[in-house]
């Protein structure tokens, strides 16, 4: 599900976690092997009401450390229906797993100074700033490079590997 | 300019051919590639996904793709038989030459064991604790699967040139490991996010101390730091290690002396306690005297931070004069069919089932909930990697972090306890 970044603008209202929330909360598939469960499970541990609550267009805000732990990506929070995370930083694994599967995720340094639980924030992309609808309060967003923007815009890297693919295929089968 | 270990190696591995420093983004080619149980299901599902309707079309290099079926072996359920029978499959269909099949063991472990790690090469794996290569001066780290898609079709994957970090350790090396103590000393110092995205160079005085096995515990373990590489530099216990296992050439990598690090810490080992992180979080630290006299009901030892040699000989050395506590399971869980052997042969085994303790077959199990799941209100304290909430079963159980010796001294008293006051002089 590839989407321009560039034009990326979402507004929904916010769930918002603490710091060093771990994939183990985010994506229990140990637990809980099928993606039906995992929809029930998602962040339980933390806030039980969560999987049950959350509406397609919500925002998740959360302190440092996003997605600690072992490699998992968070499909899930796309199932049910995060429009976008917005996070004090975001551990590695779990930045390179958003990228590459293309779900919307951004680093914004003070986020969780400017929103509460339960409020409305509008993240604007193109303008680079993430925005409190209520008070107006506003932080920037880490903006990321060109080619990483293309992979979102492919729907995610293996996307991005079968566009390469067709067309080296295709330049190599051109007549020389 | 002056480069870091990471500038170095992603300089030396940058296609477009020119130096790098930290924040800089470059495609990178893969020295190699350790791709566990993801090479199957979730390997032809991505594909197809992209529009490969019949899998991926080809690896890039059949020979520096490693296939080791890990977490799942012996299979424990049938929908596992399934899946490492589809992995066979993919290995088959795709001709990738070395496929560790047969044989439990943790896939890090196995691939120092069995030589597939060279000093100063980028290697990436889809499983987070990849970093422990680091250890012998290898640029390692954890990607992910739809990373791993690409790294098999092209050999090459994006980065952003981390930051370094010095993680100076100076000190005496005490006659057991403290590798789990400094991880979690360092976490508890300067938070778990202190190498967030950066590379860890670790250096001092300590080092040349540490064995292989301590340092794979401290490289393991930088990704619960938030790091991308945690390396050390390589010395004759390096080559040692490595000339034994493999003859295919190397070019280590040396920091300049004048490399830019975005931090130092220092820690002098003389002066750290024993150490434990607390339920649920690896960042949840205290002295392990702090939670002295907490019930326990499982004790464990095993993982790619604490599944070797050296974590077990201590445990067995000091159950040559102690006994397990009634009541209390003590798992212990070799990293690879060769630790187990190893231990094996130095008797070990017989000492510690002498003495109550329990082992299970080599591989991720220990640190999951695969084998040796806790009940609602059962606290276990474990030499693993990660102690969250559910790790081991119930979200109604605790897990404490600590080194093997604290383990050992809990599984003997019945309670978490100072290895000094259960054992007496070390």
């Amino acid at each position: 599900m590839g989407f321009d970044i560039r034009k990326l603008k979402v507004r929904g209202r916010v769930w918002k976690f603490g710091d060093s929330i771990e994939t183990d909360a985010i994506n229990p598939y140990y637990r809980y092997p099928t993606m039906e469960e995992l929809k029930q499970h998602t962040m339980e541990v933390y806030r039980p009401e969560f999987p049950k609550e959350v509406k397609p267009g919500d925002i998740m805000v959360t302190g440092r450390n996003f997605g600690c732990g072992s490699s998992r990506p968070g499909l899930v929070l796309r199932e049910v229906g995060i429009a976008a995370i917005v996070a004090e930083s975001v551990s590695r694994l779990f930045l390179r797993n958003s990228i590459s599967r293309a779900i919307p995720i951004f680093v914004a340094p003070g986020v969780t100074g400017i929103v509460e639980d339960g409020g409305a924030l509008e993240v604007d992309y193109p303008k680079g700033v993430v925005v409190n609808a209520a008070s107006g309060a506003s932080v920037t967003i880490r903006k990321y490079p060109p080619a990483i923007e293309q992979i979102f815009e492919c729907g995610g890297l293996p996307e991005f590997a079968y566009e390469r693919y067709q067309r080296e295929a295709a330049l190599a089968a051109r007549p020389k | 300019m002056a480069q870091t270990m990471a500038e170095k190696l992603l300089s030396r591995n940058n296609l477009a051919g020119r130096p790098v420093s930290a924040g800089d983004f470059l495609e990178a080619r893969i020295d190699g590639a350790m791709c566990h149980y993801h090479a199957a299901d979730s390997m032809v599902e991505a594909a197809r996904q992209a529009g490969f309707k019949d899998g991926l079309p080809r690896v890039w290099d059949k020979d520096r793709i490693y296939v080791l079926l890990d977490h799942h072996q012996p299979t424990l359920t049938q929908k596992l038989a399934d899946e490492n029978a589809a992995v066979r499959r993919e290995v088959e269909r795709l001709g990738i030459r070395c496929f560790h099949d047969s044989e439990p063991g943790i896939a890090h472990q196995m691939m120092l064991d069995y030589g597939l790690v060279r000093p100063g090469e980028l290697v990436v794996g889809n499983d987070s604790h990849t970093l422990g290569y680091g250890c012998l001066n290898a640029g390692a780290t954890g990607i992910t699967r739809a990373d791993m898609f690409y790294v098999l079709l092209y050999g090459e994957l994006w980065f952003q040139v981390p930051e370094s970090i010095k993680v100076v350790l100076d000190g005496r090396q005490p006659n057991y490991p403290i590798a789990k103590d400094i991880i979690l000393y360092i976490a508890g110092q300067y938070g778990e996010d202190i190498a967030q995205s950066m590379s860890i160079e670790y250096s001092g005085s300590l080092v040349p101390q540490l064995s292989i096995d301590s340092r794979m515990c401290l490289s393991t373990h930088g990704v619960e730091l938030g790091a991308k590489f945690a390396m050390f530099e390589a010395d004759p216990a390096t080559s040692q290690f490595v000339k034994a296992r493999t003859d295919k050439p190397y070019e280590t990598l040396v920091p300049d002396a004048n490399a830019q690090y975005a931090k130092e810490v220092r820690i002098n080992v003389d002066e750290m306690p024993f150490m434990v992180s607390k339920p649920h979080q690896f960042g949840n630290i205290a002295p392990l005297d702090e939670v002295k006299g907490t019930r326990i009901h499982q004790a464990q030892i095993g993982s790619c931070a604490n599944g070797r040699f050296e974590d077990i000989e201590i445990a067995a050395r000091m159950l040559k004069k102690h006994k397990v506590a009634k009541g209390v399971r003590f798992i212990i869980s070799p990293a690879s069919q060769q630790v187990y052997l190893q231990c094996l042969k130095a008797g070990l085994v017989e000492t510690l089932i002498g003495a109550g303790a329990q082992f299970i077959t080599p591989g991720c199990g220990v640190c999951q909930p695969r084998v040796g799941f806790l009940s609602d209100g059962e606290v276990c304290i474990t030499a693993t990697t990660r102690n969250t909430r559910g790790r081991k079963g119930s979200t109604q159980a605790e897990v404490y972090l600590g080194g093997p010796l604290s383990v050992t001294a809990a599984a003997v008293a019945g309670e978490i306890a100072n290895p000094e006051e259960v054992f007496g002089g070390l």
